[in-house]
């Protein structure tokens, strides 16, 4: 056998590590605006780029797809080669890669504070994005298949499994869930409606969770912990059985975030269920990590990497069993909706991204550099500021949620609602989002920390661009290998063809029933499509992300019908695209909201909310009494959604307009006799209507 | 006893359909874990360290 020279590609490795850095600041900085705009509403600016609902996804997509993504791409350059003992497979497809992901963020920091959205939680981008994203995707891809192809070692180590598993079920997440009719430039609507919209969304969203910020960070882990440990993992087997159950597992918990909506129970209950199985693959892969550090936890003391390492495994652990214990229904009826969603969200983004990322910077920098770290006690005090963020930052949203949760359901003995206002439930926790403020900023400020102790590790070593190594060819296999897992290992197209089946299986046997057995979602023949000026004010509604703070189904319990009305149906939502239940209920539910104030109301309290609900921490929208409708893009909506099923009357879009002024100019006639003068052809008309429809299709009004 | 899982009617197949395909495949990763030989899973894990003596038994097989 010869003994083959190459280099490994730092540079790729150095540049996804500036993005990682670059992208964490920008999305931390943003979700510490955000964090504030909750507390004090005149920090949203007055402007419409600047509101919460626009600014809201941007701070997520960010943080998710910015800076731990980046951060993904740094890890697997890095331990890929080594573990293949390869270089990268082309030099140009890393840099397309590299060039085209950050070109990918641009244009959604450019696009979302525009307004242009999808609605989708963790899927906002629009639709040119998302064919972006797909051609970058593939081009990493290829890229990693490519090296896998030319590697000098005969078997794949369980953390490019975790590789494989990523690339192939993103691959089938982002095309899934981003099956959309172009209207425009950057307009889109759904294929799906309602509940089957709703199933696909949130198979999407916890799985983009399990795909994306988790299965990759335990490929990374299963490298970098025994790197920095200098030490193997404690199991091998317990890491194969921590792969098949974890991704066999996953892909069915989706529906776990729709509990007590109008998803049909059988599916609510298979994502209880599997939730709670979820449990045993996540813990055995945390106590496999944990234990990999056994007789070694005097360096954990010395080394800042191995301290951010622990942290991170434990809060995944944290995490993990958190997720299933919400899964619970009973649990679920006071925690849906609150802030205990967002702190479960914190404890894994800050905690298992956040200081995993932190810990591999500290430790890849340094090596591609030919360097020490500048100063281990300034990253072991970007260490205990950044813990210490974690936990005002959790603490206050655990505490925000139990209070909240438990006033929205408590009645007084008369059989009343005690707190019948929602806004005085919102008024009582925001201490806790001040204190929620406050965790951010030190979060952020130990991440600027490190930034400094890694630009002065840079100027202090020399990037080794092209590390030379040295590894004995593959030669070809001459032996007939007995064991079916092993010559799996060595079939990287067999292997993802088998974890794409693995993957598949859970969301077929989720979402073939509900999209081809109509008993499913069973229709009502009082609910009508949306009239012209209620769909444009649907767009506007999307627009401006009210999703992310009100949401728009009324689960079947007595302190919600009692507050809201009529819990939803699901044949309500069938023409629905894309749907809008949201996740969060930072202001009341609206789906009931149509015709329960008068227009009046709703004009007031867009304009100014605290005029209608004195102390809303809801912005106020004054741009949309100067904009005009977009009147010229009707008949496109109105042609798209009756390609999509909705019931339109044939050519009903070359008079559609007709219909849309006509509606308009009523309401602005029951505003002048409240001494209103608006136009119109202004965008509050067009989302007035839209308040004014919520709901009514079965609504009964009392006589 | 299996009544509960035999008599099955309308949306109840979904559910157990769904246990029955975890548990088999369950049971296939166990037997794969119960065969593998220890000399394979102890070189696997020594993988990441780049163990020059490792390297050399990388053909073992």
């Amino acid at each position: 056998m010869q003994l083959e020279t190459f280099n490994y590609d730092n540079k790729i490795v150095r540049n996804f590590g500036i993005a990682t850095i670059f992208w964490g600041i920008v999305g931390m900085s943003v979700g510490l605006l955000v964090a504030v705009q909750l507390v004090w509403p005149f920090m949203n600016f007055n402007t419409p780029f600047t509101t919460f609902g626009r600014i809201r996804p941007l701070h997520t997509n960010a943080v998710i797809f910015a800076f731990v993504g980046n951060g993904i791409f740094m890890g697997v350059y890095y331990s890929l080669q080594r573990l293949l003992k390869a270089r990268m497979y082309s030099d140009l497809l890393s840099r397309i890669h590299f060039w085209g992901w950050q070109l990918i963020i641009l244009a959604a920091a450019i696009t979302l504070p525009l307004g242009f959205t999808t609605s989708h939680e963790y899927a906002e981008l629009e639709w040119p994005i998302d064919i972006a994203i797909t051609i970058i995707w593939v081009v990493f891809g290829i890229n990693m298949f490519g090296t896998i192809i030319k590697r000098r070692e005969r078997h794949m180590y369980v953390a490019i499994w975790f590789y494989i598993a990523t690339f192939v079920t993103i691959a089938v997440l982002h095309i899934v869930n981003s099956v959309e009719l172009p209207i425009a430039a950057w307009k889109s609507y759904y294929l799906y409606a309602g509940v089957q919209d709703a199933l696909v969304q949130w198979w999407y969203g916890h799985n983009a969770v399990a795909f994306f910020l988790t299965t990759p960070y335990l490929g990374m882990m299963y490298y970098f912990l025994p790197k920095m440990a200098n030490r193997p993992v404690y199991s091998y087997k317990l890491s194969i059985l921590h792969f098949w159950s974890l991704i066999f597992i996953y892909i069915w918990a989706g529906p776990h975030h729709l509990l007590y909506t109008s998803l049909p129970s059988w599916a609510q209950s298979l994502g209880v269920v599997f939730s709670i199985m979820l449990i045993a693959p996540s813990w055995g892969g945390m106590i496999n990590g944990l234990l990999t550090l056994r007789g070694a936890w005097d360096k954990v003391r010395t080394e800042p990497t191995l301290k951010f390492m622990v942290v991170a495994l434990t809060a995944y652990g944290m995490a993990t069993f958190e997720g299933p214990m919400l899964s619970l229904k009973q649990v679920n009826a006071i925690a849906h909706f609150t802030d205990w969603i967002v702190a479960h969200v914190h404890v894994g983004a800050l905690g298992w991204n956040g200081f995993m990322t932190f810990a591999i910077l500290y430790w890849a920098i340094p090596k591609i550099y030919g360097t020490a770290l500048h100063s281990k006690k300034m990253a072991s005090v970007h260490f205990w500021v950044g813990t210490l963020g974690i936990l005002f930052y959790a603490i206050p949203m655990y505490w925000a949620a139990v209070v909240q949760g438990l006033m929205w359901k408590e009645f007084t003995p008369e059989g009343v609602l005690k707190y019948p206002t929602f806004l005085s439930t919102t008024l009582q926790i925001l201490p806790m989002h001040m204190l929620r403020a406050i965790g951010g900023a030190l979060y952020l400020s130990g991440a600027l920390l490190m930034t400094y102790n890694l630009i002065r590790t840079m100027q202090k070593g020399k990037l080794i661009a092209n590390e030379p190594a040295e590894a004995m060819a593959l030669p070809p296999i001459h032996t007939n290998e007995k064991s079916i897992h092993r010559r799996l290992e060595r079939k990287p197209a067999l292997f993802m063809v088998i974890a794409l089946i693995v993957i598949l299986i859970g969301g077929m046997v989720e979402m073939m029933p509900t999209f081809m057995i109509s008993s499913n979602v069973p229709t009502i023949s009082s609910v009508k499509p949306y009239t012209p000026l209620e769909l444009q004010g649907r767009d506007i509604y999307i627009r401006e992300g009210c999703v992310n703070c009100h949401s728009q189904t009324v689960r079947p319990f007595r302190s919600e019908t009692v507050r809201y009305g009529e819990y939803s149906k699901a044949g309500e939502f069938v023409y629905d695209h894309p749907f809008l239940w949201g996740s969060k209920r930072t202001g009341p539910d609206l789906h009931r909201v149509g015709k329960k104030y008068p227009n009046k109301w709703h004009y007031d309290h867009l304009l100014d909310p605290t005029l209608t609900s004195p102390g809303s921490i809801m912005p106020p929208y004054p741009w949309l009494i100067n904009q005009k409708i977009d009147t010229a893009s009707t008949a496109a909506k109105i042609t798209a959604m009756r390609k999509l099923g909705v019931p339109y009357p044939k050519e009903y879009e070359n008079y559609a307009n007709k219909d849309l002024l006509q509606q308009a100019k009523s309401i602005v006639d029951d505003l002048k006799q409240s001494e209103v003068d608006v136009l119109s052809d202004r965008e509050i008309i067009a989302i007035v209507a839209y308040l004014q429809r919520l709901g009514t299709d079965i609504k009964v009004t009392e006589k | 006893m299996f009544k509960q899982i035999i008599d099955l009617g309308g949306n109840e197949w979904y559910l157990i359909l769904s246990l029955w395909i975890f548990f088999v495949f369950f049971v296939f990763v166990a037997i794969w874990l119960l065969r593998m030989r220890k000399p394979y899973s102890d070189y696997m894990s020594q993988l990441p360290l780049e163990n020059k003596k490792m390297e050399k038994e990388q053909f073992l097989d």
